[in-house]
């Protein structure tokens, strides 16, 4: 469904992206992780249109070359995106931010899903809440997903939706984004910094570390991978020690 | 005393109406686009000439001229957006020079067209007066704040309630977030130049209708739009119907009670005042942002 040929992002002399192809299909749950300044969210960026990668790179999806393609019509194909820092459209309220990107990114209109939306992602008390004010963090990082699910997608790119949450949120949150993989068939795409987290939700893990992919594989393959382990967490493994 | 204040109130009132309309094409411009328009009192000017050729050529009734003043305002603010949406570099800076260039080459089109004569209504029907109490105005100023507060609710109405209203706050509210759910933001910015453009038409009409015009005004209706944009603060329609009543309002006070060579100062001190005590105007939110 997402492929990436050989991407390669540049912002001046850095490198922020170097050299990067990756496949994922839409039975797949992936996770993206790596230290801070990884790149990873930069490859989001890439993915959704938001940065350009350099001359040579592609990005295809379910067949598509849609590296040159604008935001708004990747939106329409089926990419559905949260941020990091949540980003509502705050003069509408949280119904209306469904509907809009129901409308213009599905290209349709259907009250009951949005009222289903609302309900799994417990947002119903807060639908008529202007998205400006009086939404805890929680709510926010719900809203993000729930715009995104409203576009209708098939692969939902989450960045660090996560983070921040209390132990007992982020599993019910977990729960539900797996409910979503199962009964959706939603293919997904999660940068993640806990370990646990990405080991129980995703079949398979990829790796950055200063802008390149040093691991792709399952979680047990990646984890136990003594690259990933001097990178990501900046110690040895007993493997690496004892050699 | 008492009834020339009343009178000054209710002058005020319906100057304000027509300021509303104009602050409102501004408003919604630089909500999307995050662009201030300098020539959109330009816009408001031709359109008001517009008014002044079907009267003083075609005989007929200035408000005859409405269609023909939205297809020019509408075009001009449509080529406003084109050129704007070509700046890629510091837009937002290059945009001020570009539109207030823009503003200047129609002030001076005007004034090679049609001289730096002061133009009002001849049309008697339009000045005879109308009485409600102790209070009168012109036919025309009446009519001109009632469809200024008929297209003011419209223009609320579509806001809230249409799909590309809903577009508009959306990419007013946060541009990527927008596009990420499937809006493209070039259609929805143009659209909101050529709503603004035909907001701009209606006021023109009414200006000229009401009240006297000559090729300087533009630029006076620009600023004036600007300082009712702050005070209300981005993103209220209503709040902009607020601000556009009491500046009118103050604007005719100072008039009747001190000096009409105070009036565009007064609207300057409130500006000022309001800046100072509340940075976020008078209906804005430090919340909306972020």
């Amino acid at each position: 469904m997402l492929e990436l040929d050989h991407v390669t992002v540049r912002f001046g002399g850095l490198t922020a992206v170097q050299d990067v192809s990756l496949r994922m299909g839409s039975d797949q749950v992936v996770g993206l992780v790596g230290p801070n300044g990884a790149g990873k969210t930069t490859l989001f960026n890439v993915i959704s249109g938001l940065v350009r990668p350099a001359s040579g790179s592609r990005v295809l999806f379910d067949g598509r070359d849609i590296t040159r393609l604008p935001l708004h019509r990747r939106a329409r194909l089926g990419l559905g995106r949260s941020f990091q820092i949540p980003q509502p459209m705050h003069e509408l309220t949280v119904r209306e931010n469904l509907i809009v990107a129901q409308r213009f990114g599905a290209g349709r209109v259907d009250p009951q899903k949005i009222d289903r939306i609302l309900e799994l992602m417990e947002l119903g008390e807060q639908a008529e809440r202007d998205a400006a004010n009086g939404l805890a963090l929680q709510e926010l990082k719900r809203l993000e997903v729930a715009k995104a699910l409203a576009t209708e997608p098939k692969l939902l790119l989450l960045d660090e939706v996560l983070a921040g949450l209390e132990t007992l949120a982020k599993r019910a949150f977990m729960a539900k984004l797996r409910e979503l993989h199962e009964t959706l068939g939603l293919g997904i795409l999660i940068i993640e910094h806990d370990i646990e987290t990405i080991s129980s939700l995703c079949h398979r893990v990829a790796v950055l570390d200063f802008g390149q992919l040093i691991a792709d594989g399952t979680p047990g393959e990646v984890f136990s991978n003594p690259d990933v382990i001097r990178s990501y967490t900046g110690a040895e493994s007993a493997e690496t020690q004892h050699a | 005393m008492f009834e020339l204040i009343l009178q000054a109130l209710y002058s005020g009132l319906l100057v304000g109406g027509v300021y509303a309309l104009i602050a409102l094409g501004l408003a919604l411009t630089f909500g999307t686009m995050r662009v201030i328009n300098l020539a959109h009192g330009e816009l408001v000017l031709l359109a008001a000439y517009m008014a002044y050729v079907v009267e003083s050529r075609l005989q007929l009734n200035p408000v005859f001229a409405v269609p023909l003043a939205v297809l020019v305002a509408c075009t001009c603010s449509a080529l406003v957006y084109l050129l704007v949406d070509r700046i890629r570099k510091n837009r937002e800076l290059n945009s001020l020079m570009l539109t207030f260039a823009i503003g200047i080459i129609i002030t001076n089109a005007v004034l090679l067209i049609f001289s730096g004569d002061v133009r009002s209504t001849g049309s008697p029907f339009m000045q005879d007066a109308v009485q409600l109490g102790p209070l009168f105005s012109m036919k025309s100023e009446l009519g001109a704040f009632v469809v200024s507060l008929v297209l003011v609710l419209a223009l609320w109405q579509w806001l809230s309630r249409s799909w590309y209203g809903r577009a508009v706050r959306a990419v007013s509210s946060n541009r990527d977030a927008a596009k990420l759910m499937g809006i493209n933001p070039a259609k929805t910015e143009l659209i909101s130049f050529i709503v603004a453009g035909a907001l701009a038409a209606c006021a023109g009409v009414a200006l000229y209708s009401s009240s006297v015009v000559h090729p300087p005004l533009g630029h006076a209706l620009t600023v004036k739009a600007f300082i009712i944009t702050v005070l209300a603060g981005v993103g209220s329609v209503p709040g902009v119907l607020a601000a556009a009543l009491l500046l009118g309002v103050t604007e005719a006070m100072t008039v009747t009670l001190w000096s009409s060579a105070l009036q565009e100062l007064v609207g300057m001190t409130l500006f000022l005042v309001v800046l100072l005590v509340l940075p976020n105007g008078l209906f804005g939110s430090a919340k909306r942002r972020g």
